[in-house]
């Protein structure tokens, strides 16, 4: 994974530049001042809750929203007053927008109709599409004959057909069920990683965003909170939002003492070197629960701390068995909560009751000096 | 729920049937009177006709005037439908579409011709062509129908264009279509049920509209049932009953058309 984003970054060609974009609605900002770069051939995502704006950014990338300000451009040129039918962009709508009195055959034919391609250069492409997304028996289906996932294979063929530069992509498969999306998401990458195309992904499914994207734009009250790859947002997050947005978290309130040192608690603990740390400074640490351990009293006892490492007593609440992996619910003695996960074949025998040493290594918790209480909670993010 | 026939004891339901029944051959009796007697030999209209003919048929195709008159209704309902459908398709696209102030405002007014007395307007329109001088004419007479049958085909045009998903239509747009090739390539075909309701709802308005019509005819131009009126008023001739069945059967046969029509495209779009 890290070795596509280098290459990608070996050749940064910026296709897309949003510079300070902004859309109003009233006094509603649904876009926030947006500015961002995408990388020719990448696929990058849009994700976040409901109503961040997400469709409204992708809606001006298309044309069919006006930003209230900001420019668009694309290899250097404004799109901002190029009406959405001359953008030459590809997209795919939720609700698959087919044309319902058109056969699937003539649904991918007419972005070519429209641009007057001779009927055999048409005939040539439309094969090839059909081909592409296997559908060749059902050409001459009309789209209610389509099963969901058939009907978004024809809208991905008609947005593919004119070989536009850009696709964008709108919770396309928001109305599947969950093995079907898993087999088009397989199917998405591949299309992507064979026709090299950029592709601009939205979704609020986490899952999604990783399994398909280079890098994904974290998107919150309608600004880009975090942008990277799956991994560096999930392994460093850039703020305690984007900590608690994505996967699972453990945040532990903290005193600093000097730039890697802090209290927790009243226990002191090392962590990453910070610069520009106060001593006193309130400063947030996070732990993904998979990067903590849960040992109970003879097991630390039997294996010393390793330098590097932090250890806190806690009380173990809840264990609970996931079939792949564990949880491990935990209280401190402050009475702050944690959960602690491990893969069920490395085993975690606890019992609710028990007291536990929780160790982590200082190299994977995250320090965060400044972020809202709203950022600690999952389901704050939406408006 | 409880009163799904199944579900009803069978005396209650043979009683429900029977009223129902009942209603509709009230309903029925006058058209099917009226068709009867277009085809009896009787001259006073007598009930049960004494013999059958089509010899009434005959004086109707035979008389230039009811045939003026016929072929006026025709000319009149089939502008009436041309116009309806060119200004209800735009005013329905603003209506439903558009965003500005006042948008509900104006979809009252559009529809208020549904609620107005009918005789409100056609003094209205009467008095206004009289000072035009405009009145006997098909114009005066294309224009009044306009008026009534507009909202009949605003509000099926509304209802069809409110069921099609717009993002199908921006599917065109961003496939290079302009608005413009997108909204009669795709949303027209898309919204073509409502259109031709709407189109037929026109027609068959004009067609047997008689109060309207009455003011704005002439002695040289009148349709059908102005001249059924006037007819009946001097003597009562079985032509009449003849041109009763004739509006009868065109107006059946445009419902049935429409019927058809509405079945062919529910099974081709299901859900
Ligand atoms: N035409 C509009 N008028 C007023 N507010 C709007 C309009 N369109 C969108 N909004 C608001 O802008 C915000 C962003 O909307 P947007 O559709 O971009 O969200 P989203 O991130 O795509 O959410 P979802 O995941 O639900 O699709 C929302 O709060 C929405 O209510
Ligand atoms: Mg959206």
């Amino acid at each position: 994974m890290s070795a596509v984003i280098k290459d990608v970054a070996q050749q940064p060609q910026t296709l897309v530049c949003l510079r300070n974009l902004n859309k109003h609605y009233g006094d509603f900002a649904a876009v926030d001042n947006i500015s961002l770069d995408i990388q020719d051939g990448e696929f990058l995502t849009f994700l976040g809750s409901s109503g961040s704006g997400k469709s409204t950014t992708l809606s001006m990338l298309a044309g069919f929203e006006t930003p209230s300000s900001g420019e668009i451009l694309v290899s250097g040129k404004s799109l901002v007053n190029v009406p959405p039918h001359k953008r030459d962009i590809g997209m795919v709508f939720q609700r698959y927008s087919l044309f319902p009195h058109l056969s699937v055959r003539d649904n991918i034919a007419f972005p070519l109709a429209i641009r007057k391609l001779a009927a055999a250069e048409r005939n040539k492409r439309v094969d090839a599409m059909l081909k592409l997304v296997q559908l060749d028996q059902f050409a001459h289906r009309r789209p209610s004959q389509l099963s969901g996932g058939q009907q978004q294979r024809v809208a991905i063929a008609r947005a593919l057909v004119y070989e536009p530069r850009i696709l964008l992509m709108d919770e396309p498969l928001g109305a599947l069920d969950k093995k079907l999306r898993e087999d088009l998401q397989d199917e998405l990458r591949q299309l992507h990683r064979r026709l090299g195309i950029t592709i601009v992904y939205v979704t609020h499914d986490q899952e999604e965003a990783m399994r398909l994207s280079q890098r994904i734009a974290i998107f919150s009250h309608g600004k880009i909170v975090g942008l990277g790859s799956g991994y560096d947002l999930y392994q460093n997050p850039p703020n305690a939002f984007v900590a608690s947005f994505l996967g699972n978290s453990n945040f532990l309130r903290l005193k600093a003492q000097g730039n890697a040192v802090a209290t927790f608690e009243g226990q002191l603990l090392s962590i990453r070197l910070t610069a520009g740390l106060q001593t006193g400074q309130d400063t947030l640490l996070m732990i993904r629960p998979e990067k903590a351990q849960a040992l109970s009293v003879e097991q630390a006892a039997a294996q010393p701390l390793q330098t590097g490492w932090n250890e806190v007593s806690a009380k173990v609440g809840e264990v609970l068995f996931l079939g792949e992996s564990q949880t491990c619910a935990v209280l401190t003695q402050g009475g702050t909560a944690m959960t602690v996960k491990a893969l069920s074949a490395a085993g975690m025998p606890l019992k609710t009751g028990e007291q536990v040493r929780v160790r982590w290594a200082t190299a994977d918790a995250c320090v965060y000096t400044q972020w809202a209480e709203s950022d600690l909670n999952k389901a704050a993010g939406a408006h | 729920m409880l009163l799904t026939p199944n579900a009803m004891s069978p005396r209650l339901r043979w009683g429900l049937y029977s009223v129902t029944g009942l209603i509709a051959l009230f309903l029925l009796l006058p058209i099917v009177f009226i068709v009867l007697l277009s085809f009896g030999s009787s001259q006073w209209l007598v009930f049960p006709p004494p013999g059958w003919t089509l010899k009434w048929y005959q004086q109707f195709f035979n008389n230039p005037e009811w045939m003026a008159a016929a072929f006026a209704s025709l000319k009149v309902a089939v502008l009436t439908t041309i116009f309806a459908v060119a200004l209800g398709l735009p005013t329905a696209f603003a209506l439903v579409r558009g965003r500005f102030p006042g948008r509900d405002m104006l979809y009252g007014i559009f529809t208020l011709p549904m609620i107005v007395p009918l005789v409100i307007i056609a003094v209205a329109v009467y008095a206004l062509f009289l000072k035009l001088g405009y009145t006997g004419t098909l114009f005066s007479f294309v224009v009044s129908h306009v008026i009534v049958a507009l909202p009949f085909t605003i509000i099926s045009i509304i209802n069809s264009l409110k069921l099609f998903d717009q993002s199908i239509e921006d599917a065109a747009v961003i496939c290079g279509a302009s608005r413009i090739q997108a909204v009669f390539k795709v949303t027209f075909p898309g919204i073509r049920p409502g259109m031709v309701a709407g189109a037929l709802f026109a027609f068959l308005v004009s067609w047997d509209e008689v109060v309207l019509s009455v003011m704005m005819a002439s002695p040289n131009l009148q349709t059908l049932p102005v001249k059924m009126w006037t007819t009946l008023r001097q003597d009562l001739t079985p032509v009449i009953a003849v041109a009763s069945t004739l509006l009868i059967a065109l107006s059946v046969l445009v419902m049935f058309i429409a019927a058809t029509l509405r079945r062919r495209n529910e099974a081709r779009m299901p859900s």
